[in-house]
Order: C-alpha cells, then sequence, then structure tokens
C-alpha cells in the first residue's frame, strides 16, 4: 500500500432527500437556468463585467449536480435565496452543463456520487488532517475551483463552523493560516478551474443513450440480476425508463421511472423496481457504449450493488462466472436478445440450455476433470465477451467485500434508522505458482456462503459485543441492534461493537473461510448528497 | 467519607456561632445574602439544557436556585466574580454573557457581542479581573458580506463589569486565532489559553510569552507538538490555571509507536504570581478531559472522563482509578476536597478524595453538556 498516503474511512451514510428533491419529474426544462441566475442570483452577487466569468462567486467553480445541490441549498438555508424547486433543477442542470466536471475528473471519486457504503480512500497526507477529518475526499476532489475561490471556501469554513480551528488535529496547529496559505493553492493546483479535461468534454459530442440496453447486476438479498434496460428520450437529456429481466433465482424483475442526464453523462434514475423505490447513478462512457455504477434502495442507499450496461445487444455476465474442474452447474448468461448457440470455451460443455429470455439464457454446462484452469471467452451465437468465465482446480482464498465496514445502530422507536450492511465472498484460486495470495491468483468471482459473526478483538470479546451488536442472515445482510442505552450492558452502554464478519465458502470436501472487520456505530444525525 | 462529614458538620458549627455572634448587628448578613452563607461558603455553579443556570450548596448538595439564562444553550461557560455573587455565563451559540447576582437570578450584566452582519464567538474565553471590576472575552469575529465571508482578527475584548445590561466593550487589543479558556491574575495579566499560554495586559494589550505549546522548542524529532484541549477554565480552588496536553516522546524514529511514551503534561500558573510550571504528568493510559490540583497536595491531581483517576506526578503515577457509570467532561473540588464529576449528562457525582467512591448525586433538570462547573466563594 502507497505509505505516503493515509487511509481514511468514510463512516457517514448519505443523503437521499437532497438527490431526491433533484430527481423530482420535472416539468421540463423550460425554465432557463441562465435566467433563473440573473433573476434570482444578483441580488447578492454581482456581474464581474468580465465575459469569461460573469458572476461573482458563482463562474470560478466546477462541480457535480450533487455539488450543485449543496450549494444551493445552502444557499436557501442559510444566504435567505428562495427559489422553487423547479427553479431549483433548471439552475442545477444550468451550472452542471456549463461548470461541470468530465468524465475523467469524476472517475477517481464516483464511490461518493453513487453513495457506495464502508470506502476508505487513499488521501493525500496535506488534506488528510485538514480537510478529510470532517467529510470525505471526494467532497472536494469532484469540485473545480480557481485559487481565489477555494480560499473564499476555508473562509466560509471558519464563518459557519467556527469551531474548525479549535477541534483534534486543528488546535495543535496554525489551522487557518494553513488552510489559506498552504491549503488553498494546493488545492488549486490539484483541483483547477481551467482544465484541458473539461474545455475537451465540452466540445466533444454528447453520448446518445437512447435505446435498450443489456444490464447485468447484483442487489443485496436478491443476488444476480439480469435485465433489459429501455430509456426513451422524453425531453432534451431526459428519459423514461423501463427494466425488465430476472433474478439469478428465477423471479422477474420490473421496473420503470425516470432518467436526467447531466453534463452529458451523468445519469440519475428513479425507478419503481418490484414494488421498491431505487435510484441509478451511472456514468455513460465517453462513446455511449456503457453505463457504469451504482444502484440502490432510496431509503436504504447501503442496500445496493453494481450496475453494467452495455448499448444494444451484448453479454454483460455470468452467475455464477467460475466452474470448478469436473463439475456440473447450472449459468446464467445476461445479455438483452442473446441468439445462437451458447459456447462456453475449450473443456466445458454446454449440456442442456435450460431456458432463454430477451434478457439471459440459462444453461446447465460442465467443466470437465481435465479442463485447463483459466479464463474462456464465452459466446452466444455472434455475441462474445473476452475472459469472462474461469475454470478452476480449488478455491484457495476468500475475501469478504468490503474488507471494512460499518453499520449503524438506529429504529428502537427513534427518527434514524438503522443502517445495515452487506456483504460478498470474492473467491480466487492459487493460481500456476500453487501459492494465494500472489500475483497470479485467479479471480473466480463471487459465491455463495454461510454467514457468521465474531467478536474483533479482546475488548470485544470481554464487552460481549457479539451478543448486542447485531446479526447476520443467511444472504450476508447484517442488521445491527436498536439504538439507545442498553441496562444489560458494561457502564450501560449502547449496542455499538466491534465485530468480524466471517464468510464460510464449500469448495467440495473443503471450507474456505474470509473475514473482514464491521464497526457498529451510533446513528449519524447529518445526510448530505456528497459525503 | 465520615471524615468528610465531620468537616462539614464542623464547618456547619461554625458558621451557626458566626451568625450568633452578629446577630447583634444591625446589618443581617444572611439576609442581605437572601438565605444563602457567606464567609466563603462554596457554592458550585453549572449550567443545563435548555438553558439554565444552578447554584448548588455544596454542603447540602443542593439545588439552592435556578436562573433562566436568555438565549439558545451556549457551550454552558460560567465564571464567578471575585466575590462569589456574580455569575457570568456564556450563552445564545459562544455570542452572549449574562451576570446573575446568584442570591436572586437578578440579571446584572448582558452584553450582545454580535452586531448587524458580525457575528462575534467567544469559545469559552470568559475572565474576571481580581478585583471584579472588569470583564475579558476574546471575540472571534466573521462579518457576513453579501456573497462571501470575511474572517476578522480576534481581539480581546475589556467591559466594565458595572457597565449594566447593555454592555460594551471599553477597550479591545488584537490576540491570536485560537484562543479558548482565559483567567485572571494578581498581577493584573490575563492568560490567554491557545496555541501557547500568553498573558495580555488588559491596560495596552502588550502579550508577553508564559508558556510555549504549538512553538515549543524540543527538538522534532523527539516529542511530538503538544495538543492542548482547552475546554474547561479550572483551578480556582487553589488559585490556579491548569492546561493539560498530550504528548508522544520518541525513543526510535519519530512515528516508531513502538519505542514511543504517550505522556499526559500540564502548564500550571499560579494566579497569584504569574509563575509557571510546565511538565509531563503521567503516561497516558486513558482518556483524561480535565485536571484538578488537590489542594492539600500540588503532587496530586485527578481526572475526569470515563473514569476518575488519582495521579502522583511527582512519581509520574496513576494512584485509583475509578470506572464512572458514563462519560463525565468536567470536574471540580472544594476545600474539604469533596470531588465533584459533572458535564455530559444531568448529573454530578461526587466522590471520595481518598477512595475515589461515589458518596453522593445531585440530579439537574437537563443535561450539562460540555458546560462549565466552577465554584463561587461567596463573601
Ligand atoms: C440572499 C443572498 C444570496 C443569494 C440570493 C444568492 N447567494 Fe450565493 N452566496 C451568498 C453568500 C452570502 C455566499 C457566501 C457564503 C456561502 O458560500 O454560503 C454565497 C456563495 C455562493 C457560491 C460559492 C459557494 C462556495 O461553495 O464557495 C455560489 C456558487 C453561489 N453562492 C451561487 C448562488 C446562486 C447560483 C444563486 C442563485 C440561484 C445564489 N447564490 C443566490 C448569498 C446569496
Ligand atoms: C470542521 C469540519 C470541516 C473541515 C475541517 C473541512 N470541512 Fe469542508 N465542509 C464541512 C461541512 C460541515 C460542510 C457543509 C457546508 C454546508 O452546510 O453546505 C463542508 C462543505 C465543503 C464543501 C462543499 C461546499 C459547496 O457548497 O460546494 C467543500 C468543497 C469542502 N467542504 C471542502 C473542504 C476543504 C478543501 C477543506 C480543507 C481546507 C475542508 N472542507 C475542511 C466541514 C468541514
Amino acid at each position: 500500500m502507497n505509505n505516503n498516503k493515509s487511509k481514511h474511512a468514510l463512516l457517514s451514510v448519505s443523503a437521499l432527500a437532497l438527490i431526491g428533491a433533484m430527481l423530482t419529474p420535472a416539468v421540463s426544462w423550460a425554465t432557463d437556468g441562465e435566467t433563473v441566475i440573473q433573476e434570482k442570483c444578483l441580488s447578492c452577487h454581482t456581474r464581474t463585467g468580465n465575459p469569461d466569468a460573469p458572476y461573482s462567486r458563482i463562474s470560478e467553480q466546477r462541480k457535480t449536480p450533487e455539488g450543485w445541490q449543496m450549494t444551493l441549498h445552502r444557499m436557501q438555508l442559510r444566504n435567505g435565496l428562495v427559489l422553487s424547486s423547479e427553479e431549483t433543477q433548471a439552475v442545477i442542470r444550468y451550472l452542471s452543463d456549463e461548470q461541470g466536471l468530465a468524465p475523467s475528473e469524476t472517475a477517481p471519486f464516483r464511490y461518493v456520487l453513487e453513495q457506495k457504503p464502508n470506502i476508505v480512500e487513499d488521501v493525500d497526507p496535506a488534506y488528510a488532517e485538514m480537510c478529510s477529518r470532517c467529510h470525505s475526499n471526494a467532497r472536494f476532489g469532484l469540485q473545480r475551483r480557481t485559487e481565489g475561490e477555494w480560499k473564499e471556501l476555508v473562509n466560509t469554513h471558519m464563518a459557519i463552523h467556527p469551531t474548525t480551528e479549535l477541534h483534534a488535529l486543528a488546535r495543535d496547529r496554525r489551522w487557518y493560516d494553513i488552510a489559506l496559505n498552504e491549503t488553498a493553492p494546493k488545492l488549486a493546483m490539484d483541483y483547477a478551474f481551467n482544465d484541458a479535461a473539461w474545455k475537451k468534454w465540452q466540445t466533444m459530442a454528447r453520448p446518445a443513450l437512447q435505446g435498450s440496453w443489456s444490464v447485468s447486476g447484483f442487489m443485496p438479498g436478491k443476488g444476480d440480476y439480469s435485465a433489459i434496460l429501455t430509456a426513451v428520450k422524453i425531453a432534451d437529456d431526459k428519459y423514461s425508463v423501463t427494466m425488465i429481466g430476472h433474478y439469478s433465482d428465477g423471479s422477474e424483475l420490473r421496473g420503470n421511472g425516470t432518467a436526467n442526464v447531466f453534463s452529458g453523462y451523468e445519469w440519475r434514475a428513479g425507478l419503481m423496481l418490484d414494488g421498491v423505490s431505487v435510484r441509478q447513478v451511472l456514468a455513460a462512457s465517453e462513446d455511449g457504449s456503457s453505463l457504469t455504477g451504482r444502484m440502490y434502495q432510496s431509503a436504504h442507499d447501503e442496500i445496493g450493488g453494481d450496475l453494467n450496461a452495455v448499448s444494444g445487444n451484448a453479454i454483460v455476465g455470468l452467475s455464477p462466472s467460475a466452474l470448478k474442474q469436473g463439475e456440473t452447474s447450472r449459468v446464467t448468461i445476461s445479455g438483452a436478445y442473446l441468439k445462437g448457440s451458447v459456447n462456453l470455451g475449450a473443456g466445458v460443455k454446454v449440456l442442456k440450455v435450460l431456458s432463454r429470455d430477451a434478457d439471459r439464457i440459462v444453461v446447465e454446462a460442465k467443466a470437465s476433470a481435465s479442463a485447463a484452469v483459466g479464463m474462456r471467452d464465452v459466446s452466444v451465437g455472434g455475441t462474445k465477451a473476452k475472459a469472462l468465465l474461469a475454470v478452476y482446480d480449488s478455491v484457495a482464498t476468500i475475501q469478504v467485500s468490503p474488507p471494512q465496514s460499518l453499520a449503524r445502530i438506529g429504529g428502537n422507536g427513534g427518527k434514524i434508522p438503522k443502517v445495515q450492511s452487506t456483504y460478498r465472498a470474492l473467491a480466487f484460486s492459487a493460481g500456476a505458482d500453487g501459492k494465494p495470495g500472489t500475483d497470479d491468483d485467479m479471480r473466480l468471482g463471487y459465491m455463495p456462503a454461510s454467514w457468521s459473526l465474531k467478536p474483533q478483538n479482546e475488548v470485544a470479546e470481554e464487552d460481549r459485543d457479539l451478543e448486542f451488536a447485531g446479526t447476520i442472515d443467511s444472504n450476508g445482510i447484517f442488521t445491527p441492534g436498536d439504538t439507545g442505552l442498553n441496562p444489560q450492558r458494561k457502564m450501560s452502554t449502547n449496542n455499538v461493537g466491534m465485530l468480524k464478519v466471517v464468510a464460510s465458502v464449500k469448495d467440495g470436501n473443503n471450507t474456505i473461510e474470509g473475514e473482514s472487520d464491521l464497526l457498529v456505530a451510533v446513528p449519524s444525525y447529518i445526510k448530505r448528497a456528497i459525503q | 467519607m465520615k471524615f468528610t462529614h465531620k468537616i462539614k458538620a464542623a464547618a456547619l458549627i461554625g458558621a451557626v456561632s458566626t451568625v450568633a455572634l452578629m446577630s447583634g448587628c444591625s446589618m443581617n448578613p444572611s439576609a442581605s445574602l437572601n438565605g444563602m452563607k457567606g464567609g466563603g461558603h462554596e457554592y458550585l455553579l453549572t449550567v443545563s439544557r435548555p438553558n439554565q443556570l444552578h447554584v448548588i450548596d455544596t454542603e447540602t448538595n443542593e439545588v439552592v436556585r435556578s436562573c433562566d439564562v436568555p438565549g439558545i444553550f451556549g457551550q454552558g461557560t460560567v465564571e464567578p466574580s471575585p466575590d462569589g455573587r456574580i455569575a457570568y455565563v456564556g450563552t445564545n451559540k459562544w455570542e452572549d454573557v449574562a451576570g446573575f447576582d446568584i442570591t436572586n437570578c437578578d440579571m446584572v450584566f448582558f452584553t450582545k457581542q454580535s452586531d448587524n452582519n458580525v457575528t462575534v464567538k467567544s469559545f469559552v474565553s470568559l475572565a474576571v479581573s481580581r478585583d471584579g471590576k472588569e470583564l475579558y472575552t476574546i471575540q472571534n469575529p466573521t462579518r457576513k458580506l453579501s456573497d462571501r465571508y470575511e474572517v476578522m482578527q480576534p481581539q480581546l475584548a475589556v467591559y466594565d463589569t458595572s457597565a449594566g445590561l447593555d454592555a460594551k466593550p471599553v477597550r479591545t487589543f488584537p490576540v491570536d486565532r485560537q484562543i479558548t479558556k482565559i483567567m485572571a491574575m494578581d498581577t493584573g495579566e490575563v492568560i490567554l489559553g491557545g496555541n501557547d499560554l500568553q498573558a495580555i495586559n488588559p491596560q495596552n494589550g502588550e502579550i508577553r510569552i508564559l508558556s510555549k505549546l504549538q512553538n515549543w522548542d524540543r527538538a522534532g524529532d523527539k516529542w511530538v507538538q503538544p495538543d492542548a484541549f482547552a475546554m474547561h477554565s479550572l483551578g480556582e480552588h487553589v488559585d490556579e490555571f491548569i492546561m493539560p496536553y498530550f504528548t508522544i516522546k520518541w525513543n526510535g524514529d519519530p512515528g516508531d509507536m513502538e519505542k514511543a511514551e504517550f505522556w499526559w503534561g500540564m502548564s500550571r500558573v499560579d494566579l497569584k504570581t504569574g509563575e509557571v510550571e510546565q511538565t509531563e504528568t503521567v503516561p497516558f493510559e486513558f482518556i483524561v478531559f480535565n485536571f484538578i490540583t488537590d489542594p492539600a497536595d500540588s503532587n496530586i491531581l485527578y481526572g475526569a472522563f470515563n473514569t476518575l483517576s488519582k495521579h502522583d506526578i511527582r512519581e509520574k503515577k496513576t494512584l485509583a482509578v475509578h470506572n464512572m457509570d458514563h462519560t463525565y467532561y468536567n470536574l471540580n473540588m472544594t476545600h474539604d476536597r469533596t470531588i465533584y464529576v459533572g458535564g455530559t449528562s444531568s448529573d454530578i457525582s461526587i466522590h471520595d478524595p481518598e477512595t475515589l467512591e461515589k458518596i453522593g448525586s445531585i440530579q439537574l433538570p437537563g443535561d450539562m453538556s460540555t458546560s462549565a462547573m466552577r465554584i463561587a466563594y461567596l463573601k
């Protein structure tokens, strides 16, 4: 691991209310954002007279739609701006399109937009204590400003959080001087307002997202799924969306909703999926051939998983993605309108096609005992996917994903719900050298596991965290304990704890285990669009 | 425990006989104190939510009266006047200061520090001169302009304590950033607890260093800059100002935790002379939020947080540790050495200085949060 970077766990959960506002099905973009800015913002902001940066404080920043949402929220909450929700959306759209981030600029920080829980960031030491002790690196990594604007932001912090310079990791240094004279200039270099990537992106043709998409993904509690996503344009950068498909157990998946696209590639959709409200935060590739990101439950953003979509007819996923030598398994191939015969590569025989649907094909396949260990290309008729199926001899290691995680106690009649955490078991075989943990290990993909918990350390054992902090179910979903003081515990403390999540995966007659750390913490009261 | 009660009983008899002796006088002191006891009788002062100043008699451990403090609960800073009669309370999100006569809750002083578009915060910094005539705060102003904020220079503000309910500073002097707790000394100066310990002359604004912390002269490859968490002013019971800190001593390479030593330390100022003692006190074993000195022996410190602990700083040893029922931020001590542990929740836990055992408790109507717990010696 890189030594100059300090690890920083994102210990909070996110803000749906804000994103929700952004996704309300707006009438149209009839309200023009620039007009709103001129009519509503210039009572406080001024015209600079400079055509390259026409409005004071507004024109020399670039950020994501969520970033603009946070700023406008503060304008309304603290500064007295009054905007209708339609006007708010028009301004977010206008500013995201005119002063947004290029795909390459958001790429390192997409997890925070996707509300992905349990991310440990690699933070530059110059920011770790100065900035990232309160929020993610992504919050400022997803902004571009001039040096003057980074400095103004420092002043805003001092004014609205006046104890900033007195906290631990601030009171041992001249925080304000350092922030103004060292951190802000560095930010202006690392996250520069004038950057070629954005200039280039603005001149490029915007990806066309209309049409049908082959989708594969994962949803905790439901498992892998395949689907066809259809996007029908209803206005500029606005689509009506349907998703129809199957979970890997054969049950149906069905949903519809609306998507807005910002900055030409930022896909934000809200759908009702099998009766549950979900959101999609996806990025279109620059050429418009794929959409990748995460889909999660609106009310519990920790319950979600990766989603991959490829334009048109394509093979997008396999479930499972590995076959053991000599074993027969049921394999689902995800992809839209796949036609023709299924080929799983050398040494793997398709014994029977069990079903064919528009979104998938299910086959019974056998890897021969002598099939060479290694990756196989998969094809259905003329549609091919490279290195999708692994044939392996034995499972060598199991990694529990995520390796570090946080859940939060809640419920118990209180206002703040519990925050669960979800796990998957990722398998590897040892590779040609027969040694696990080396570079030639082969990734076999996620495997079914049985799940259990144990105390993380002696303190957790002595405090009997296992009894109080929560439980894990057969799908790898951890549910934390109730909020509030517990008289059964030492010092009547609440049901927090430090646990290890253990996955046990069967491989023939062997059982392979993997572990990851779980911290069960107190509820978090603050939710924001960008943690 | 019994011993403590005996002392209290003796004090009580003493007080009764004083009243008896003075009963011939035309002036009745107990009447002017509205039933409270003078002669340096000790009253514990603290603030709890929603926003009330509580005056607690340390003899009975009963709340004598609770005064409503105007404004939103702030940080609960309290500063007693030298005659013990007035309690100055920081309120309204660190912005205002209100002074109350503790014998009747009359508000006798008030200042609203913020004005128009300038917001002024005073982070626990509140002190009264040793003659009671002046009140000091450290003001941290920010100005809101139409589309930005301006961060302004912090300053010492000097108030006349007799200025009444619309007090304005009579003098101001620029000071450093990051100053929290302050206290007045017999030298006339005010101790500024910030990056370093400084003393400012409130007549002319001259500042001198008392004890270097952030800028201390120790080699960076041997010691980590101290982290001084100056949240509560403590030490009035022994006429001192105590600034605890945490530091690390590198015995190997800087960053080599295996060989490192973790230390509590303190800069302790004698309020009578301004003399400072800076020393590492005891090895860090658990978190302590505040330390106080034993009035009978300045080598003995007590500390509070999840535990109440007793330390000998000459021997650099922890003598005793008592697990508390919950977390407490703050502690203080009367002259008879009874320990009061408070803050965070709504109860003050009373402890014996020898055994550290709990010997009593005072229940308040609301949480104290980070409020101070000071002692007024009512004259
Ligand atoms: C009533 C006064 C007022 C109005 C109206 C107003 N603003 Fe602001 N704006 C401020 C103030 C004050 C600040 C500086 C403090 C802050 O950032 O909250 C600011 C700062 C900003 C910033 C810089 C924020 C940062 O993170 O550095 C942006 C961008 C901004 N405003 C955009 C807008 C837009 C867009 C509108 C109109 C839709 C608007 N403001 C309307 C008062 C206003
Ligand atoms: C004391 C905790 C704290 C520290 C330290 C801190 N921040 Fe923040 N920051 C916040 C909070 C809280 C907000 C949300 C402000 C609001 O209400 O919109 C915020 C907001 C932001 C925003 C979004 C503002 C907008 O409207 O676009 C950025 C960007 C940011 N911080 C960057 C930084 C940088 C860079 C540093 C280091 C110099 C830093 N922060 C240090 C607490 C902190």
